[in-house]
């Protein structure tokens, strides 16, 4: 099993940024990456058990089950059901924490997968730069870090 | 029951903060609360289980217990067991995370308690600030005392 885990601190109050991140189908919305994103089988987007079917701004599709989401804790978490990258079982969790000396977040993205050896580095690189790190750096710009 | 959170962001990796905090006997070198402390029975300091019994600043007597110690999460548990203030059933946990983008570290310390009704302003207060803030404080101090970091010292007590 190979993990992934990338942290930031973005600099708005983790209940703004909630606000921005909660929708599990707004992810076009924030995220530079993707765009296209709708809720399959009419389902509303935070009803546990959903699936998102987004695009990728290459065009490629993913889609991914909702299998958690916590207000009280400010968390999200997903698993592939579709995608270009080669990994099973893969799980992703995304989670804010209050800063109380700060008006600022505690932002943590991370995902546990199984991945062929050699695709392993690419897969890394592409879940740590251009996913997690890339959204993480659309949310400081967002809110003027 | 209480229960309080407080947490921050140090400019440093977990390992370098966990150098100073790790130790549950250190506390008397950096932080401003506590006047001494020791481990009771000869105990290292690191021994799941040790007590240490320590003295405030103004004279209070504490012993506390630690019950979980991972130097793999950066993370403390411990327990009061004897105190001249009204905490009871006191556990506190202390754990550090990286903060991969930008090389940091963040800090978060909660603890739940049992104290009466009219007391538990007062105790929330103590612990928050005199406890956990303080804590911070002296931490960021030692990392860079060129920065007291004024903007969030005011912050945290508005």
């Amino acid at each position: 099993m190979a993990r992934v885990y990338v942290s930031s601190v973005i600099p708005a109050a983790a209940d703004q940024v909630w606000d921005r991140i909660r929708d599990f189908n707004g992810l076009p919305n924030w995220h530079p990456g993707m765009r296209e994103s709708r809720i399959e089988d009419g389902r509303p987007a935070d009803q546990v058990g959903c699936v998102r079917n987004f695009k990728l701004q290459s065009g490629e599709i993913i889609r991914e089950r909702l299998s958690g989401l916590s207000d009280y804790d400010k968390s999200c978490t997903y698993g592939i059901i579709e995608s270009p990258m080669s990994v099973t079982n893969y799980q992703a969790t995304l989670s804010l924490m209050p800063v109380t000396d700060g008006d600022v977040c505690f932002a943590q993205w991370s995902a546990d997968f199984n991945c062929a050896p050699h695709d392993l580095a690419a897969v890394t690189n592409l879940l740590t730069r251009d996913v997690f790190q890339s959204g993480f750096d659309a949310l400081k710009r967002h809110f003027g870090g | 029951m209480a229960s309080i959170v407080q947490s921050t962001v140090l400019p440093v990796p977990p390992s370098d903060v966990w150098n100073i905090i790790r130790d549950f006997n250190g506390h008397e070198t950096w932080h401003p609360g506590v006047a001494s402390s020791q481990i009771e029975r000869g105990y290292l300091g690191d021994m799941v289980g040790c007590v240490r019994r320590f003295r405030l600043e103004d004279g209070a007597e504490l012993r506390e217990q630690l019950l979980a110690l991972s130097d793999a999460n950066h993370s403390f548990t411990y327990c009061m067991l004897d105190t001249p203030i009204p905490l009871f059933n006191y556990i506190a946990h202390v754990r550090l995370l990286p903060i991969t983008d930008g090389n940091g570290t963040f800090w978060e310390w909660r603890a739940h308690f049992d104290t009466p009704e009219d007391q538990l302003e007062q105790m929330m207060a103590l612990v928050g600030d005199r406890i956990m803030q303080a804590g911070f404080q002296a931490v960021h101090a030692l990392l860079n005392p060129a920065d007291p970091r004024p903007n969030q010292i005011n912050q945290a007590q508005q």
